[in-house]
């Protein structure tokens, strides 16, 4: 009944993206607790127009007193998705999984046919929008690399919870990461994994999305059972695991898992705080732009990812936390979003240009691939920063080759 | 549980909030902001209140009640904290523009006039003036703003209507960033022919850098330009939070958003710790001292049952008229309802009274006795007694 | 002058339903109302079309008209009634043989029943309290009385009866000892009109007195003010009833996306002077809560209250006083129809022009029981499915009601009265009671040029005054946070208190 305490204030409205640069949408307090007075159950959805939520959480970020916005809108739209049928485009997404597989294991095939406008023309007449590239695939997943890293004996145990970004299309900087543990001393596991789920759940198939969330429970769970925190680097499947698992899911051991999930850099910051790893930060000579994913402000945790940079000498940084980048997952891949997509992205990007960085920096895919593109800035992750920082002082097997950005 | 260690923890996110948050941070203090969500100054004019009355804000304040929270803090106070105000907004990019010593009548969206003290650039024009010809422009299709109001009570205006292709305030403030859709803006305007000396529009003049938008169409049309200010969603007041954020965050505080405070560690009259639901898992944030900045009833920090009014965060005792039904006077329009008194009480250090707690202070329209409605005073108010609050507790601090 | 046969005086679901049956009968006439429809007892009831259940064992009769009644509204008027089916739930502690007669009776009058075991009554109404005993169910739903006055009144122009809402009687024209008509006063205009007919019939309801003394008689009668709660979003989809004696807050009605729960029974000497009380607010409050927990703590968005037109009687519980109705023939050209319910609007109505056909003559047979309520296509529904056509251009977003229905209502009434368009649209009925779009259909009315911008803001004022009445009494929790939003936006942003 958390909706009973709407009063129309429309601080929910202010902040929603999509409401900004698409008339089409009502904007969240009307597809939320408005809307949500006139539903019945057992009569059929008519709003189609809630499909226009990109489910970046601001809105309910931004309520003073706790209304579920999102989440109304969120159910709203999985109950029209179930009676209506979806476009192709849902389909492919919801299975951004198999998506991945498919993409990297012909991956030089995939990467060189995407950027052809014969491709690119079959895929906007399948639905997708045109105006990003499509991301670049990689053979070499993680999955496909080596799954356990670092001392056998070491107390502090993490899993890596990748996600299918960086899985299939960053593998650098999964790779990095996961470097980066080791190299504070962490045992770094990467079991198997499958898609978080949350593109299911985007896509209206809360099938599929329970479906990849047991599957990666079970796994998850034992691991927990083992004494190894969880980490994520995504942001998106951050919030996946340690709120969709338990509330939107049901998943049974959701509790637990999200107890027991952590932010990669949450991890990192409160172990430098309370002293348990010692770590030299060397200077970086960088001014970045860190744009804050929605996701990350919806987890609560604060921008732990800038606790580090704090201590980084040298580095000047302005974190941008305003603007949604407009991607929003899989959202702007779609045709039908593609006007709303791309004119956040170049608002986004405008908050970007006026601070003059030589990089932006961001912990999700999503916002790093739109980012980039928008601002034509090399688009990093936060933990290539920290990473910086951290390589004159490391050995020199610590880190991977540097690749020029 | 996850834990975070500052010198002062700041609980809720608006005007008073982040100006304490600011003030301690400038003097070198760790600050963390929590806050359950966004702050109700978003929905406000832009404008800052101070007191109401045509013999200018101090001398308001001067005839209010000793126990009046602005008494508390004294002239000299609010005197610094506005003018800090003025100095975060001016480096920030949005300036304001006002002194103290006055008031000034602004036009509201019913071509009535209202008092307020400072006022953003935007704004320096919209003062209550008949002797100069104003045009309103207003928008297709907007649903809060109806010129008509306004150029029926003023002598000497008129307006005229620019279809922007979308009707809602945010959808035309996020039109006015894009440079094709102004430079068409100000071609239409280049073609209206009343000579006006001012023009008015509802303050939409996009998100960011309004200022720029308003010379850009000022050089272009050799007039005056004014925003006026309008019903939630109100951009302009939007505007001015995203300044203050933007102003803390550049100072290095750090930012809690969107979960609340499930419970509160105290010890021997020292609170030690807030706990936040964060997603996850409990987050617990230490502080040596804490300032509460959670505001009145909308906001939730004040919560009125059918015969009590508690304080939603540290369980506060509240000062509160005894009967609800003495809280609201029959008629809608007093100057001023009982419940507007309802508050925190406190001491001359802004610490709360009849509490037993050392290193807790209190700032905001949650103080006892603001009566932001009768006198006007809201975002003044939040100013002087978060600058206050903040000085009383970097006191206790050092 | 109008000239005409018959005046009725009253346009409540009496009145109306007379109209409509003086129409289909082909009887001239005109029907006046000193406000909008439903003005009186009709538009502060509890929106309960009876299935009989709640007088089944202590009046018979009346349950017996009124379950024959719910079958032919829920034939005629179909877009006025939610088929909502109702419960009688029995709590611990109430009477078993109150619950044996309660069965029995509805038995020989024929209300069909079914008993459920609390877990069946628990799937059916989640919000059910778990404690109790078991459920009743029963043919209640829920009925809009606003569209069903609108509707009865429709027929009646559309077959060239008058209809003048917004016209207050300010006397009865007498000729010798005989009532021959009535003078107006147009509330718009002040313009003062003289109506003359045959027969006036007095369906004023709690006026009933006042007009009848205009005529030179008089009706005894008791006035009994009622009190509702309406809360701010659904939390049944039934009728709920307290299986025992009719007393205080024992009935929850949903309606379209609200709460109605009620009522409280006072006596009152003025019909025009009654406010709603915060301790009668609690007093609902308190017996709803008994059967459904959730009314304890949930949000009330809004009190409102009417008067009862009952016949006086020596009793003095005002509760136990027949709800029957009397026709009462004046024997000097007026006829007053007193009493009732909303339920057997109809009936009442057959029975006072049945009595006007003798004294003309005429031998029309009632049809207003055959025929479907006119109009009934144009009216919206209360799922999302049925009341949404677009998005675009909302203005009560509460209510979700768009600008293109207020535009065609205000056109189509060539109305100044923002209480008009309230009616007939649900705008302002919502959570916000109108904070927000009240002000936005001010401020259309005024650019379509039906009152100038001066006029408009007086009624904004009127009107937040006036809504406030409602809203002051039930002023708490998140209600009481939406008055300090509301306070913001007109007493600070618009500044309407003060003149700096």
């Amino acid at each position: 009944m958390k909706f009973e305490h709407c009063v129309r204030c429309t601080l929910c409205v202010e902040n929603c993206p999509v409401f900004k640069v698409n008339p089409e949408f009502p904007g969240p307090k009307q597809a939320g607790p408005d809307a949500q007075r006139f539903r019945l159950d057992g009569e059929r959805s008519v709003d189609a127009w809630v499909k226009l939520c990109s489910q970046c959480k601001r809105c309910e970020i931004a309520c003073p007193y706790g209304v579920n916005v999102s989440e109304i809108i969120l159910k709203a739209q999985l109950k029209y998705s179930s009676e209506h049928m979806s476009p192709f485009t849902a389909h492919l997404f919801a299975n951004t999984h198999y998506l991945g597989k498919l993409g990297s294991s012909a991956a030089y095939l995939t990467n060189a046919l995407s950027s052809t406008s014969l491709m690119r023309g079959t895929l906007g007449l399948m639905g997708l929008s045109s105006y990003l590239p499509l991301p670049e695939y990689r053979f070499l997943t993680l999955n496909r690399g080596r799954r356990r890293k670092g001392r056998f004996r070491s107390p502090r145990k993490v899993v890596f919870f990748h996600g299918c970004y960086l899985n299939y299309n960053r593998p650098d900087v999964g790779r990095k990461i996961r470097d980066l543990l080791t190299y504070l001393g962490c045992r770094v596991v990467m079991p198997r994994q499958t898609c978080c789920g949350l593109p299911a759940l985007g896509n209206g198939d809360v099938d599929i999305a329970r479906k990849f969330a047991q599957v990666n429970a079970r796994e998850l769970v034992s691991w927990i059972n083992k004494g190894y925190k969880i980490l994520y680097a995504c942001t998106s499947c951050g919030l996946t695991l340690t709120h969709d698992y338990p509330e939107t899911l049901r998943i049974p051991e959701g509790r637990k898992i999200a107890e027991n999930t952590y932010n990669v850099h949450e991890f990192i910051a409160s172990g430098v705080e309370d002293g348990t790893l010692t770590v030299e930060f060397g200077p970086v000579d960088r001014h970045v732009a860190y744009h804050i994913p929605c996701h990350l402000r919806a987890l609560g945790i604060g921008y732990p990812a800038a606790r580090l940079f704090e201590k980084i000498p040298d580095l000047k940084f302005h974190i941008l936390d305003e603007d949604c980048c407009g991607l929003s997952g899989s959202y702007g891949f779609k045709k039908k979003n593609e006007g709303t997509a791309a004119a956040l992205g170049e608002i986004a990007a405008n908050a970007i240009r006026a601070v003059e960085p030589d990089a932006l920096v961001s912990d999700c895919g999503a916002c790093k691939m739109q980012l980039g593109h928008f601002t034509g800035l090399p688009a990093l992750d936060p933990s290539e920063i920290i990473i910086e920082s951290l390589r004159p002082r490391a050995p020199k097997k610590a880190f991977m080759k540097r690749r020029p950005t | 549980m996850s834990r975070y260690e500052y010198d002062a923890v700041v609980v809720g996110g608006g005007v008073s909030g982040i100006m304490a948050a600011l003030t301690l941070s400038d003097k070198g203090f760790k600050v963390a902001l929590v806050s359950k969500g966004d702050p109700v100054c978003c929905l406000s004019t832009g404008c800052i209140d101070v007191m109401t009355g045509s013999g200018g804000p101090l001398k308001g304040i001067a005839g209010l009640p000793a126990d009046h929270p602005y008494r508390r803090a004294g002239e000299e106070t609010i005197r610094e904290a506005l003018g800090s105000f003025l100095k975060i907004m001016e480096k920030g990019g949005l300036p304001y523009t006002g002194t103290v010593e006055e008031n000034r009548r602004i036009i509201t969206p019913i071509g009535t006039a209202k008092h307020t003290c400072l006022v953003p650039m935007t704004m320096a024009g919209a003062h209550f003036d008949e002797g100069e010809y104003l045009h309103v422009v207003s928008f297709k299709g907007i649903r809060d703003f109806y010129p008509s109001y306004i150029t029926s009570r003023m002598r000497n205006s008129s307006f005229s209507v620019f279809d922007a292709g979308v009707s809602t305030t945010m959808g035309i403030a996020a039109k006015f960033e894009d440079e094709g859709f102004l430079s068409r803006f100000i071609s239409w305007l280049q073609g209206i022919e009343n000579p006006y000396d001012r023009l008015a529009l509802p303050a939409v003049l996009g998100l960011s850098n309004p200022v720029r938008v308003m010379k850009r169409i000022s050089e272009a049309t050799g007039r005056q330009v004014l925003e006026l200010p309008t019903l939630p969603p109100s951009i302009p007041g939007l505007r001015l939070f995203r300044t203050l954020k933007a102003a803390l965050q550049a100072r290095g505080g750090h930012l809690y958003w969107g979960k609340g405070v499930s419970s509160v560690e105290s010890q021997g009259g020292q609170i030690e710790a807030l706990t936040l639901a964060t997603t996850a898992r409990a987050a617990r944030v230490q502080g040596r001292a804490f300032i509460l900045a959670t505001g009145s009833f909308v906001s939730g920090g004040l919560y009125a049952g059918r015969d009590s009014v508690k304080e939603t965060v540290f369980g506060l005792p509240v000062f509160h008229p005894a009967e609800r039904r003495d809280w609201f006077h029959t008629d809608f329009f007093t100057p001023g309802h009982a419940i507007e008194k309802a508050g925190i009480e406190v001491d001359d250090c802004f610490r709360p009274l009849g509490a037993d707690v050392q290193n807790l202070f209190v700032c905001g329209s949650i103080l006892a006795r603001s009566e932001v409605m009768k006198n006007q005073c809201g975002h003044g108010l939040a100013i002087a007694t978060g600058v206050a609050a903040a000085q009383a507790c970097a006191r206790g601090l050092a | 002058m109008i000239k005409t046969d018959v005046i009725i005086i009253g346009g409540g679901a009496t009145g109306c339903g007379i109209a409509r049956d003086l129409a289909l009968r082909g009887v001239p006439h005109c029907l006046v109302e000193k406000g909008d429809f439903a003005n009186g007892a009709t538009g502060a009831c509890h929106g309960l079309l009876h299935s009989g259940g709640r007088y089944v064992v202590n009046d018979p009769v009346a349950a017996s008209e009124c379950i024959s009644e719910n079958a032919i509204l829920r034939k005629i008027a179909q877009k006025c009634v939610e088929r909502t089916g109702g419960l009688f739930v029995r709590l611990p502690g109430d009477s078993k043989k109150y619950r044996d007669a309660f069965l029995k009776n509805c038995e020989e009058v024929g209300i069909a029943t079914e008993v459920l075991s609390p877990s069946r009554a628990l799937d059916l109404v989640p919000e059910l309290n778990p404690a109790i005993e078991e459920a009743i169910s029963v043919p209640d739903c829920s009925i809009d009385p606003f569209r069903l006055c609108m509707l009865n009144a429709y027929t009646s122009r559309r077959k060239g009866g008058g209809i003048l809402i917004h016209h207050r009687v300010i006397d009865v024209i007498r000729e010798k000892g005989m009532c021959v008509g009535v003078k107006v006063e147009d509330r718009s205009t002040s313009q003062v009109k003289e109506i003359r007919a045959k027969m006036i019939i007095n369906a004023s309801g709690a006026w009933g007195d006042v007009i009848a003394r205009m005529g030179g008689s008089e009706v005894p009668m008791t006035l009994s003010k009622g009190s509702l709660i309406i809360t701010n979003h659904r939390l049944t989809n039934m009728v709920i009833n307290r299986l025992r004696t009719p007393s205080d807050g024992d009935i929850i009605v949903p309606n379209e996306a609200v709460c109605l729960a009620g009522t409280t029974s006072i006596r009152v000497d003025d019909p025009d002077a009654v406010e709603v009380d915060a301790a009668e607010v609690d007093l609902v409050a308190t017996q709803a809560e008994q059967m459904i927990p959730r009314f304890g703590s949930t949000r009330l968005i809004r009190a409102y209250t009417g008067v009862r037109p009952l016949l006086k009687a020596e009793s003095s519980d005002s509760r136990s006083i027949s709800r029957g109705f009397r026709i009462i023939d004046h024997k000097n050209g007026m006829i007053s129809i007193m009493g009732g319910k909303l339920s057997t609007y109809r009936l009442m109505a057959e029975k006072t022009v049945d009595a006007v056909m003798g004294v003309f003559g005429i031998k029309a047979r009632c049809r207003t029981a055959d025929l479907p309520l006119d109009g009934q296509d144009e009216l919206t529904g209360y799922p999302l499915s049925k009341r949404l056509k677009s998005i675009d251009s909302v203005v009560c977003e509460c209510e979700l009601v768009d600008r293109e229905a207020v535009e065609n209502t205000i056109n189509s009434l060539g109305t100044g009265y923002i209480g008009d368009i309230q009616h007939r649209t649900r705008l302002g009925m919502g959570p916000c009671q109108g904070g927000f779009c009240t002000y936005r259909a001010l401020g259309i009315m005024q650019e379509a040029g039906r009152m100038s911008p001066a006029e408009s803001i007086e009624t904004l004022k009127t009107f937040l005054q006036r809504r406030f009445r409602g809203i002051r009494p039930a002023l708490w929790g998140d209600q009481l946070r939406e008055e300090q939003l509301v306070e913001s936006i007109y007493l600070g942003i618009l500044n309407m208190g003060q003149r700096p």
